[in-house]
Order: structure tokens, then sequence, then C-alpha cells
């Protein structure tokens, strides 16, 4: 390689890093909560739903007609929105509101929820729980709730929705580039170190760049996932708005224009989880909403359904069920572009093996912070060199070139 | 970012076994297989043995690191590594 070339990569790598730094830094730091979240909400919070009845185990489940009966005999004149079988205990949520419209009206008064939601119990069809009232006193916050909530913000948006995302997103990014670039910078400084030497014999920049190196270099292939996955996650609002504005609007073109059908002239629900099964064979239902919702078909049941193996466990179908009739309009499986951000999640969240994998993702989040940490150190110990060979140039007598006073000094006045 | 500027030659030192070229890319070509075997056993395995393979395979990176450590702060010599 080229003294140039070498040179362009060290200046890619600077900046390309300097660039991101910070960001991965606060990415790194709140997703070692986030990837424990589950544990530390069961931890510090705790289950707060009633028991389950035991019941002998095969017991079937009710049929989710009943549910749904139930659910509109509570609130007579309301609208039922959606019914989502839980995925692991042994309950369905239904979802209501007074109407479509005061859901949609909602959205211009951000503390109204004219929305709530009923727990059954899958088996018996009984009442397990209810979301509290609107008017109710708001339920205290918990310190776990604002931290994690906290994290979870952070982590994904840096608070600024739509544009943290997309400029974390290009963070993500500039990380692979960095990435990319030490590794090229790597093969040029290693050519006569070991692997995993750290020379601590001599000058101090040498450990921390052997350390940068060592960790770096171990966690590389680890670090470009998580960070090529981040990007693509972050990219999920533009990505499914370009599926709705595509195909699903090709799909719904001929119902657009037909009204929302009454509540109580539908087609049975039990029965369109049962066809969407069928439509999708392999997969698993996983929620039903109701025609009218805001980004389904005015007359048709849309069913969630995803694959049962954990690869295709987040690949989601959507079936249409037509609620006038009851028969299946079909399955539509999702462009290439969302199964590649489906399959690309588990690889960031680390949460598709176990809590050991969930360790390790940790462990190897801590190094990798070691990795930024250790840039950080490498870059400001070069500019206060730079920044001392100016202070000799103008005639400053710096004895001791680790004094703690110096850098303080040329902080300040040099530039 | 790192300590040796390109432009600047190598100071001459007396020639000791590690100024010698050495192989720079297979460990850390190996500790990449590794971990791309360990992201992808679990994912597409699933069940006991992939998945344990997996917490193997992304585990000896860590080890690797930690061993290197080790090794340098225990005796403090440019030859700490493995190679």
């Amino acid at each position: 390689m080229t003294t140039r070339a070498l040179r362009r990569w060290f200046v890619v790598h600077k900046w390309t890093s300097l660039v991101c730094t910070l960001f991965l830094l606060i990415v790194c730091v709140t997703g070692l909560p986030l990837l424990f979240s589950e544990q530390i909400w069961d931890t510090f919070v705790g289950d707060d739903d009633p028991p389950y009845e035991v019941l002998p185990p095969g017991t079937p489940n009710a049929s989710l007609d009943v549910i749904v009966d139930k659910a509109r005999a509570l609130y007579p004149g309301q609208i039922i929105t959606s019914v989502n079988p839980d995925d692991d205990e042994p309950a369905v949520l239904v979802s209501m509101a007074p109407s479509w419209q005061a859901l949609k009206d909602d959205e211009n008064y951000p503390d109204r929820h004219s929305g709530h939601w009923i727990k059954f119990d899958a088996r018996t069809a009984k009442v397990l729980e209810q979301s509290r009232p609107a008017d109710a006193p708001k339920e205290p916050r918990t310190w776990t709730g604002i931290i994690m909530g906290i994290c979870n913000r952070l982590h994904t948006s840096l608070f600024a929705y739509l544009p943290g995302r997309l400029f974390l997103g290009a963070m993500g990014g500039v990380f692979v580039a960095s990435l990319v670039s030490g590794t090229v910078l790597y093969g040029r400084f290693m050519k006569r170190l070991p692997f995993g030497s750290v020379r601590r014999d001599r000058a101090s920049r040498l450990t921390w760049l052997d350390l940068h190196n060592l960790l770096g270099a171990a966690t590389l292939v680890w670090a470009t996932v998580v960070g090529f996955t981040g990007l693509v996650n972050e990219l999920q609002t533009p990505l499914f708005g370009l599926w709705r504005v595509t195909d699903v609007r090709q799909i719904l073109k001929p119902y657009a224009n037909l009204p929302v059908p009454a509540q109580d002239h539908l087609s049975s629900v039990q029965a369109a989880f049962d066809t969407a099964a069928k439509a999708a064979p392999g997969n698993e239902v996983t929620g039903l909403s109701f025609p009218g919702a805001s980004f389904g078909s005015p007359v048709h049941y849309v069913l969630w359904t995803r694959g049962n193996t954990p690869l295709r466990a987040r690949l989601f179908t959507p079936v249409l069920v037509d609620a006038r009739t009851g028969e299946l309009t079909g399955a539509y499986p999702m462009p290439w572009y969302l199964r590649f951000l489906e399959i690309s999640r588990p690889l960031h969240f680390g949460d598709y093996g176990g809590m050991p994998l969930k360790i390790l993702w940790a462990l190897l989040d801590v190094v990798v912070i070691g990795v930024l940490v250790s840039g950080l150190v490498l870059w400001a110990g070069k500019r206060r060199i730079a920044t001392d060979a100016r202070l000799r140039a103008l005639g400053y007598e710096l004895d001791d070139p680790d004094d703690a006073a110096v850098p303080v000094l040329t902080a300040g006045d040099a530039r | 970012m790192n300590a040796v500027s390109p432009e600047i030659p190598m100071p001459s030192r007396p020639v000791s076994a590690s100024r010698y070229p050495v192989a720079v890319w297979p460990w850390p070509i190996a500790l990449g297989l590794l971990t791309i075997f360990g992201l992808l056993s679990a994912l597409l395995g699933q069940q006991g043995i992939w998945l344990a393979l997996s917490w193997a395979a992304l585990s000896i990176p860590l080890i690797v690191t930690v061993i290197c450590l080790i090794r340098a702060w225990r005796r403090p010599s440019s030859k700490g590594g493995l190679s």
C-alpha cells in the first residue's frame, strides 16, 4: 500500500470514527439495560397479572366469537378494533373504542385516549383484567419505567422521533465505514506484531493502540453485524411507508371507497382466524384487526400471521378475509426489503438464543465500548502532541509532557 | 486512532523476532468466522446443540481477548501476543 493511500484510509478512519463515536457510546450504554429489559421489569416491577386458573392440560380454547360477544356485551354501542391472542400466556386481548372516528380524533388531542382493552382467559373466556379507565387517576410512574423509557428513546431516536431515527441510522452507516477503514489500518499496523500483542514497556500510546487493535479485531464482525442491522432497523418507518403506498394501496384499491359495515353484521372472528391459518400454512395467526382500522380495508378483517420457526417468526404475512362474507381474499407476503428488515431484527437484539446469548451480547457490547474509549484516548493524545509541538514552536517551556496542567492550558489558548 | 504517523519511517531498532513480518490475518479471520457461525447457528438451528455451539463460538473471541490481556499484563514485554 502506498503511503498516500494509507494516509487516506487513516483520514477516513479518523473522521468517520469522530463523527459517530459519541452516538455509538450512547447507543452502546443504553443498549445494555434494553438487552435485559424483560428481566429488569420482572425484577423491579413484577407481573401484575392475576394468576391464571389451573386447568387440566389440553383444555381447548374458547371460541373467539364467544369472547368477542362478551366484550360487546360489556360495552354495548362500542366497536371492537382488534383481537390479539397472547404469545406466551393463555390470554386474549380485545381492544375497543367508542368509534373509529373517536380514535382518529385522539390524534389531535395528545391526552385523550378513547381506546381501551379487556383481557380474557383464552380457555374460559372469563375477564381477567381491563385497562384503566381514561378518567381514572394516572398510575404513578415507576423508576424502572422512567429509566427504561429514557434508555429506549435515546437508543432508538435520541428523543427526536423520525429525524432522530434516520440520524442514528446514518450514524450506523458511518460506523460501518469506520470499521472497514479500521480493518485496513489494522493490516498495516500489525505487520510486525503477533496477534494480540499489547506493548506495555514503551510509550503508553502504544499500549492504547494495541488495545484498540486487539479489542477491535476480536469484535469486528459482531460490531459490523449489529451496526448494520441497527441501521436497517432505523429505516423501518420509511420502508413500511413505501410498502403502504405501493403494494398495500394496490391491493386495497377496489375496496377503498366502500363504507365500513356495522359490526353486528360481520362474519365470525373465529372462522376468520381459521381461514387465515389455512391461507398461510406453517404460520400462526397473531392478531386480527377489524374493518375500518386506519391502514386496513373498510370491509376486511386483516389478520397478521407469522412463521413458527425462529428465523421466520419475524416474517409477518398479512391475510385479508372479507368481513361481509367470511371468504378469503388473499395472503400477501411482504416485499423483500421488509423481509430483510424483519430478519435483521434478531441479529440486532440478540434475543434468539436464550440468556447465555444475551450475556455474550452484553460482554461484546462492553468490549466495543472499550474500542470506542481507546480510540478516543488515541485521538485526544494525538491532539495533545500536536498542540505541544506548536507551543514549543511558540517558545513555551514544556518540561514535562505528562503534566496535567499543560493540556488545560493548550486546549483554550493554542487554537 | 493510532500512534504511528504513516509518513514517519520506523526508527531502526536492533533486529529481533518481532521485527519480521508476521501473518496478520489468520487470527482476525478465524475469530470473524467463529462470530458468523455463532450468530447464524442459533438463528437457523434454534435447538439444543446449535444453541450450545452458538454460545461456544461467540465466547471464543471474548476468551481470546481476555487471554491476550492477561498475558500482556503478567509479562510486560512486546512479545505478549499469540502468534
